[in-house]
């Protein structure tokens, strides 16, 4: 009973280090190797190209503002779905719980496919500097819609079921898909083509600005992460427990709801439907590094990283010269994943998942 | 259980006479009210799903041990929770250390009241030590908490949990680590609130007196006033001053926890009670079916 508390430190904490150090250098890895493969083959003194007076020759043009930025959005865009990912589980205390299974990326896609088609004539009234806000903001209030409906609707119908919540998610799932079927019903075929990229989602449209751009929200939104995460913890006591101890549990759902509604909106509005990595990128982490969400959510975005990143190489160069968009490798495999999730949940709740 | 054996569960280094420095001065200012009683509800009503509790006129002081009783639906839990501040009052007002509970901060008033929930579940298989630490959040970043968890641990008797992942514990045991929890969070107060619904239901009867003693012993120690929801009459005349006995939505007597309450908790019930006095003193009762 009375132990000295130096020797009762849990197994799993002792490797602090190494597990974040690991997969840093995996990550560093893998976008190492992506840059280098593809169609066109890079030599060695492309890789020096930018800094040297030389004009770029066709490798280097193709590693540069191709590869690099679409590795690098990648690299973001999984980050942001992997934080997305593990906020979302934090916020409805549940490890199934994600973006894109709860419809909030859906709610993106619908407000950014209306915007497309339904609202094109409208984008002639905006400044062209500001055109390339338009998408992700409209995304932005879908997403953020379909969040805090979702909140509403499912504590009012079912409170406290995991179920409920992931009915709900499903019912408005159903709701802002049909609607995005229908700007597919009602689109031209110019239109046509950049919606068919929405639903099947791509890292394709990887420009160094939007690189930019994505950065500045990741790191906007990690920095506020970083301000919840022991407030997270203290949910996981459930809601009225964490109000107990002292957590204000309406402002802190507020903050969470808004920043996911970004990281989905960021995600969609570049790259559009990229489905199971916010799910499983925090759940392979909790395994290795347990549940403070401390430690949870800066690791969860560096494997939502590196899963996306892997994914997408892949995606681009095993039917080379032609590519698979990302979204639905990433269903292939996420789908058998979120299956054997499933298996896992219900093994420890007996069956009560 | 004496302070002694107490005193023989803390950490080295964290003795008793040690409390007093670590006491919160925030917490000992918020009772800057003279002479207002620690928790005072005046006429505090809710709705709950078009029924109504209340008005709950009491009045808590400093150190005293509470039970409420009362049959299932009662309005046990809901009275308990206006206390909490987890439901607002329609009308009236419920007040700690003098204020309404409204108008202070949640950080604020989890300085000064601690509460132990009837259900456990944490989600994500947290480690037994961060279930603990966060009955201190509103205290953070304080250099003491690691001692803290490890003597609230001991003294909940949770102490050999250390290190286990709390959605692998047994029933038994995660009421422990939740009590730790909450003597976490009211370690170094003075004279606070510990708000207790049903601890220990389900528990083995061995446990239920093991976890009662830990209780009783931290909340006499740093002076708390104690509430609990019970079930067990003998539970609440063993170890409790007053009984507040609740029906249909209404705290319908206010009573002393001695033999003068059994004809109420008779009527409360509808049953017939045998007294019985053990050889230490105390008193228990038998319950049998009331003759018509």
């Amino acid at each position: 009973m009375t132990t000295p508390h130096a020797t009762t430190l849990p197994r799993w904490r002792r490797p602090r280090w190494p597990v974040p150090l690991l997969l840093v250098g995996v990550l560093l890895l893998a976008l190492a190797v992506a840059v280098q493969l593809g169609a066109v083959p890079v030599a060695a003194r492309d890789w020096w190209a930018p800094f040297g007076d030389d004009a770029m020759s066709g490798g280097a043009h193709v590693l540069w503002q191709l590869r690099w930025p679409r590795a690098l959005l990648a690299v973001l865009i999984g980050a942001s779905l992997g934080l997305a990912g593990a906020l979302t589980q934090g916020l409805f205390r549940n490890p199934m719980a994600d973006p894109g299974l709860l419809g909030v990326t859906s709610g993106a896609a619908c407000a950014a496919a209306l915007v497309l088609t339904v609202f094109a004539a409208a984008h002639a009234s905006i400044p062209p500097a500001w055109r390339i806000a338009v998408l992700p903001a409209s995304a932005f209030v879908g997403a953020l819609a379909v969040c805090f409906l979702l909140d509403r609707i499912a504590r009012w119908l079912t409170p406290g079921s995991v179920a409920g919540l992931l009915l709900t998610g499903l019912a408005l799932n159903a709701v802002t898909m049909a609607v995005v079927g229908l700007c597919t019903y009602l689109a031209t075929d110019e239109q046509l083509r950049s919606l068919s990229f929405w639903t099947l989602g791509s890292l394709a449209s990887a420009q160094w600005g939007v690189v930019a751009l994505v950065a500045v929200v990741l790191a906007a939104s990690a920095w506020q992460a970083r301000q919840l995460g022991h407030a997270l913890n203290a949910l996981a006591l459930g809601e009225s427990a964490a109000a107990h101890v002292g957590v204000d549990v309406g402002a802190v759902r507020r903050r969470l709801v808004i920043v996911v509604a970004l990281l989905s909106a960021v995600a969609v509005a570049w790259c559009g439907l990229i489905a199971f990595i916010g799910l499983m990128a925090p759940h392979l982490v909790r395994g290795v590094a347990g549940a403070d969400q401390r430690r949870l959510l800066p690791l969860a975005m560096i494997a939502g990283a590196l899963l996306l990143l892997v994914a997408d190489t892949v995606a681009r160069t095993v039917v080379i010269p032609a590519e698979i968009p990302v979204g639905i490798f990433t269903s292939l495999i996420g789908g058998p994943g979120f299956l054997m999730l499933l298996r896992g949940v219900a093994r420890q709740q007996g069956g009560h998942a | 259980m004496t302070a002694l054996h107490w005193a023989e569960r803390l950490p080295p280094g964290m003795l008793l006479t040690e409390l007093d420095a670590l006491a919160d001065p925030e917490a000992d200012a918020a009772q800057h009210t003279p002479d207002a009683p620690l928790l005072a509800l005046a006429s505090a009503t809710v709705r709950l799903a078009r029924r109504r509790f209340g008005p709950f006129d009491l009045r808590v002081a400093c150190g005293e041990r509470i039970a409420i009783l009362g049959p299932s639906g009662a309005g046990k839990s809901t009275l308990l929770k206006l206390i909490a501040g987890e439901s607002a009052a329609d009308e009236g007002a419920v007040q700690l250390d003098g204020q309404p509970l409204r108008a202070r901060h949640a950080a604020t008033i989890a300085r000064r009241r601690a509460v132990l929930p009837q259900s456990h579940s944490v989600a994500f298989g947290m480690p037994v030590e961060l279930v603990v630490q966060l009955g201190r959040i509103a205290c953070e970043p304080d250099p003491q908490q690691p001692a803290i968890v490890a003597a609230a641990l001991n003294a909940a008797c949770a102490g050999a949990l250390a290190g286990r992942r709390f959605d692998t514990l047994s029933g038994g045991e995660q009421a422990r680590v939740q009590l730790a929890r909450v003597f976490a969070q009211l370690w170094d107060v003075r004279a606070g609130l510990l708000l207790v619904d049903e601890p220990l239901a389900a528990l083995d009867p061995g446990l239920q007196f093991e976890l009662m003693d830990s209780l009783q012993t931290f909340a006499r120690q740093r002076g708390h006033a104690l509430i609990a929801v019970l079930h067990d009459i003998n539970q609440a005349l063993a170890n409790f001053d007053r009984l507040w006995l609740v029906n249909d939505g209404r705290v319908t007597a206010d009573l002393p926890a001695s033999r003068v309450a059994i004809p109420a908790l008779e009527r409360l019930y509808g049953v017939a009670l045998r007294c019985i006095d053990d050889e230490a003193g105390g008193l228990s009762v038998l319950a049998r079916r009331a003759v018509a």
